[in-house]
């Protein structure tokens, strides 16, 4: 069996932060990067089957991103991924969900997995898409926002659940090879100790590029997306302020702003 | 009379028949094989574990051991009557059986092969008192022992464990207590049969002159021989209860010959050899991994080294370190003592059989008999105590790590902790904030503080992770700067450049990320030019001066206290406002037992005009705050006592105490917490040194101060 976990590399923002000068992206130079959170408890689920196991399993993770994104990449191979896949190529830059997508779906063909695992969403765009995009493209089964799987290697069918309101319990079936994506709290994942990421760094990643997968640059980058980030920025601070005196003076101050603003408005 | 002086010698075999002498004969022997067979499993016990090259000469090591042994100076402290006893039994005991041995020595092989002969004469009356005072010594020394262990109920000789239940197999192990006694039994045995042997010959042969007339030579026999005598036993009698009694002593002598190895009494052995083999820095550097070694710290019995399972064979369950251990003092399902017994038991169980056990089998962690629980590992605090007072220099804290680094290396450890390794790892501080913002308490002063990355300094300060960002600290780190400042001196810092020190994480577990650490912080001081560097925080001291060599990063490094004491005597800094204060100090570990600065802090106090308090536990029996080896990142259970509340109601005992001295930044933070948890809020306030002696130098202009 084989699963395969798809990983992103996010960017946590650091305390003062500057926006790029084409206004779509914090400057890089403030990035904090880590894995995503959610991409920590995808791989420890799949590795937890792995575990259990009695039959062989390969859990393999891939990422779509640059260099940087390699540290990621160790971090899961030391906390028990089988091996690494990396795909980039310049013109993957400015994707949105849907193309990352179609080049997670293409390795996905490539590997030919009996499940995709993917985080819920990213925290740094949280589009909660891509998993479920690579889905269609690849004409899957899949589920969203997994809270629990019980996967027996081997068998054709996995069995999860999902929480919905009201404190309901989803308990579904799915047939393999399918997409889910996990969600947190699933499992607690582990600690990758810094001399075990180390170690994975005598781990070869492999990189593949598009025409690896057998796509083209029109399949990928703002050409491949359906959608463009028109621009970055922070909203202006909403104001407050506390109206004092007695109830008929703090009435009629608030009329007066209310007439000020449907001033402004009209 | 000179002639019969001279003649006298030890009655040895005499009235034996051949047979007799030929069967005590045999009997010595195999009490000396078997003693050779334990000795040859108890090497191949700690063979067993790994390879460890020691450092230092053997002889210096020889002569360290020998004075302590001699000395008696580590089994004296904090406990004058038992080492006293102790003095006793060991002298009485060595000098008994030098004699036995010299006697050994000219009979069965200076005389017959080379026909010298000195047991006799005057030399052996002389040997004879000597070893009549001997004996009583250590009759004296055991008498004491019994009523310590007997009637003195001291909580540190009470072997319940705190990490086991009761019903647990090893919970209390009465085995131990049975063991203490036989020792102590069997010596006094043969003591006294020694003495009533002694008076049964003396009677037997009154009619030899030679002998009964050089008797008080012996005066102890001699007394009893009277004694015997007056009870109206004759020479016949007499000789047959030697005869009888000589079996009996002899074969109780050659059975703890024999059982040497087997019982507690090998600590005659043991504990010299692990006080040979001690490192006097044992838990301020701890071990490198090598690059080569695949296994990270210690998952089975094997995975410590020989001198490891030594230390653990030489303890002598005097129980010190319980008593000193912070976490076992407020209930922490910890003991030091039984970490070490627990796996001497296991090694025992494990490695004196034939063959080596499968690998499963020397698994140390876990809940069964000899196995050392995860919350047992996590309770303790580093804080050294344990190590610094062991008689017989077991050293704890390595084991303690090694094992810890199993339980990182698996991730079996508390979230909180898991949480803040991964901070640290991502932000190089265990706030979790930008690296940019670790200068920022400077900011608010009115001079800038210089970048020692950008113009050289003479005084390169490593601030460390608490000084640099929780708020409190950063007042006191202020204060730190406009005193550096209005010193003269030339300092700078190293801004974003810094890194959290590493020495908690160190023993916490995380070698891997200590590594990462020490490397950052020793290329960011390469790249800075000082002469020397100062610390406000012990805990970087410790690591800086003891560790970073380890890693290429020597520097002369002081803490602040001999820094500012220096700038006092040097006139640079002048008391202008001497403070009458009542005050008590508090050892931080790092900076007292770690690396002994008891007396700058102290002297500071001094010329502040502080009255200063002792508290009962200080200097190197002082009692961690509870914050060491990584434990303030996780919480301490709700409900039990932490270790810093237990401290504070020690200083709230002293009466008209005004200020309780710290200087530590973790000492800080966990003291004002805890004198607001013990309810001492407006008694007395927890203060940093630096505090106290801004308030005695108050600034030249009430601007510089800052808020
Ligand atoms: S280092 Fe301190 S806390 Fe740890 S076992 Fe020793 S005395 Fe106890
Ligand atoms: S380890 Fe040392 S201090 Fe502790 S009980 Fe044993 S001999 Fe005493």
């Amino acid at each position: 069996m084989k699963i395969l976990v798809a990983v992103k590399q996010v960017a946590a923002l650091d305390e003062d932060f500057a926006i790029r000068d084409d206004g779509r992206d914090v400057d890089s130079d403030f990035f904090i990067r880590d894995l995503n959170e959610w991409d920590d408890f995808s791989l420890e689920e799949a590795v937890k089957i792995r575990e259990s196991s009695a039959e062989p399993v390969e859990v393999v993770v891939v990422s779509v991103g640059p260099d940087e994104a390699d540290e990621s990449l160790r971090k899961c191979l030391a906390k028990g991924a089988d091996r690494a896949i990396r795909v980039w190529d310049t013109c993957i830059e400015y994707s949105d969900s849907i193309a990352i997508a179609r080049v997670l779906a293409a390795v996905a063909k490539r590997e030919a997995p009996n499940m995709l695992f993917a985080g819920v969403q990213s925290s740094d765009q949280s589009f909660a898409s891509t998993g479920i995009a690579a889905a269609a493209l690849l004409g899957w089964p899949h589920a969203a926002v997994v809270s629990n799987l019980t996967c027996t290697p081997g068998a054709n069918l996995a069995v999860f659940r999902r929480e919905l309101e009201g404190g309901l319990l989803h308990e579904v079936e799915i047939q393999c090879p399918a997409v889910l994506t996990i969600q947190l709290g699933i499992n607690t994942p582990r600690y990758a100790s810094l001399r075990s990421i180390k170690q994975a760094a005598a781990k070869p990643i492999e990189v593949l590029s598009l025409s690896d997968l057998a796509l083209g640059a029109a399949d990928v980058g703002e050409a491949g997306s359906s959608s463009r980030v028109r621009r970055m920025y922070v909203p202006d601070k909403a104001r407050a302020q506390l109206i004092e005196g007695d109830a008929a003076q703090q009435a009629a101050r608030l009329a007066q702003i209310i007439h000020a603003f449907k001033g402004a408005a009209s | 009379m000179v002639s019969r002086t001279d003649a006298v010698t030890r009655i040895l075999f005499e009235a034996f028949s051949a047979a007799e002498v030929r069967l005590f004969y045999l009997l010595g022997y195999a009490a000396i094989a078997i003693f050779g067979y334990g000795v040859y499993v108890q090497i191949r016990k700690y063979r067993r574990g790994a390879a460890l090259k020691l450092e230092g000469g053997l002889w210096a090591r020889f002569g360290a051991m020998l004075s302590s042994v001699l000395s008696h100076r580590t089994i004296e402290r904090r406990d004058r009557s038992a080492g006293g006893a102790h003095r006793l039994i060991f002298y009485g005991f060595v000098l008994l059986f030098a004699g036995t041995a010299t006697i050994t020595l000219e009979y069965d092989i200076l005389e017959p092969l080379f026909g010298i002969r000195f047991w006799h004469g005057q030399f052996y009356l002389v040997f004879s008192l000597v070893l009549d005072i001997a004996g009583v010594a250590l009759i004296a020394g055991l008498a004491f022992m019994m009523y310590r262990r007997g009637w003195m109920r001291l909580p540190k000789l009470d072997y319940a464990r705190p990490d086991r239940v009761p019903g647990d197999p090893d919970f209390d192990r009465p085995q131990y207590r049975r063991e203490d006694w036989a020792f102590l039994w069997i010596l006094l045995i043969i003591a006294c049969t020694g003495y009533v042997l002694e008076a049964a010959r003396l009677v037997w042969l009154q009619d030899r002159a030679d002998i009964w007339d050089t008797r008080w030579w012996s005066p102890v026999g001699a007394l009893l021989a009277e004694g015997m005598r007056t009870a109206g036993l004759g020479e016949r009698g007499a000789g047959l209860l030697r005869h009888g009694l000589w079996w009996f002593h002899g074969l109780i002598a050659l059975l703890l010959i024999a059982l040497i190895p087997f019982t507690k009494v090998k600590h005659i052995f043991t504990a010299a050899a692990s006080l040979m083999v001690r490192d006097p820095l044992a838990a301020q550097r701890l071990p490198r991994i090598p690059d080569s070694q695949e296994q990270v710290g210690a998952a089975r019995i094997t995975d410590f080294n020989w001198k490891q399972l030594l230390n653990l064979d030489a303890c002598t369950k005097c129980g010190r370190c319980h008593e000193a251990c912070p976490a076992r003092a407020v209930g922490a399902p910890l003991s030091p003592r039984d970490v070490i017994l627990s796996l001497r038991e296991f090694a025992k169980s494990t490695l004196e059989s034939g063959v080596l056990p499968d690998a499963a089998e020397l698994d140390i962690h876990g809940k069964a008999p000899g196995q050392v629980a995860m919350e047992t590992l996590w309770s303790c605090r580093t804080c050294m105590a344990c190590v610094e007072i062991c008689p017989v220099a077991v050293e704890h804290v390595p084991i303690i790590v090694q094992m810890r680094r199993k339980l990182v290396e698996e991730g079996a450890m508390d979230p909180l902790l898991t949480k803040t390794l991964q901070t640290i790892h991502k932000t190089g501080n265990s706030f979790g904030e930008s690296k940019r913002k670790r200068g920022a308490w400077s900011k608010a002063l009115p001079f800038p503080v210089k970048d020692a990355r950008k113009e050289p300094v003479d005084v390169l300060w490593f601030v460390g992770d608490y000084a640099s960002f929780d708020p409190r600290n950063q007042k006191v780190s202020q204060v730190f700067a406009s005193l550096l400042q209005e010193a003269g001196v030339n300092f700078g810092i190293l801004y974003d450049g810094e890194s959290n020190a590493g020495n908690d994480v160190r023993r916490v577990g995380e070698e891997g990320l200590y590594e990462v650490l020490a490397t950052a912080n020793v290329n960011a001081l390469a790249g800075a030019s000082f002469k020397s560097v100062v610390t406000t925080d012990p805990h970087s001291y410790n690591t800086i001066r003891n560790e970073y060599p380890d890693f290429g990063g020597k520097y002369e490094i002081e803490h602040y206290t001999t820094l500012a004491k220096r700038l006092f005597t040097e006139g640079r800094l002048q008391v202008t406002n001497p403070l009458k204060y009542r005050v008590t100090f508090h050892d931080p570990c790092h900076l007292g037992r770690f690396n002994k600065g008891y007396d700058a802090p102290r002297e500071l106090l001094a010329l502040l005009g502080c009255e200063l308090v002792e508290m009962g536990r200080c200097k190197a029996n002082s009692f961690c705050c509870g914050a060491g080896g990584g434990r303030i990142w996780v919480p301490d259970p709700v409900g039990a006592e932490k270790p810093a509340q237990n401290r504070m109601k020690e200083a709230a005992a002293i009466p008209g105490l005004e200020v309780y001295v710290v200087s530590c930044p973790k000492d800080l933070t966990m003291f004002e917490d805890a004198l607001k948890t013990t309810g001492n809020e407006g008694k007395f306030v927890v203060k940093e040194l630096i505090e106290l002696i801004r308030e005695a130098i108050p600034a030249r202009r009430a601007e510089e101060v800052p808020a």
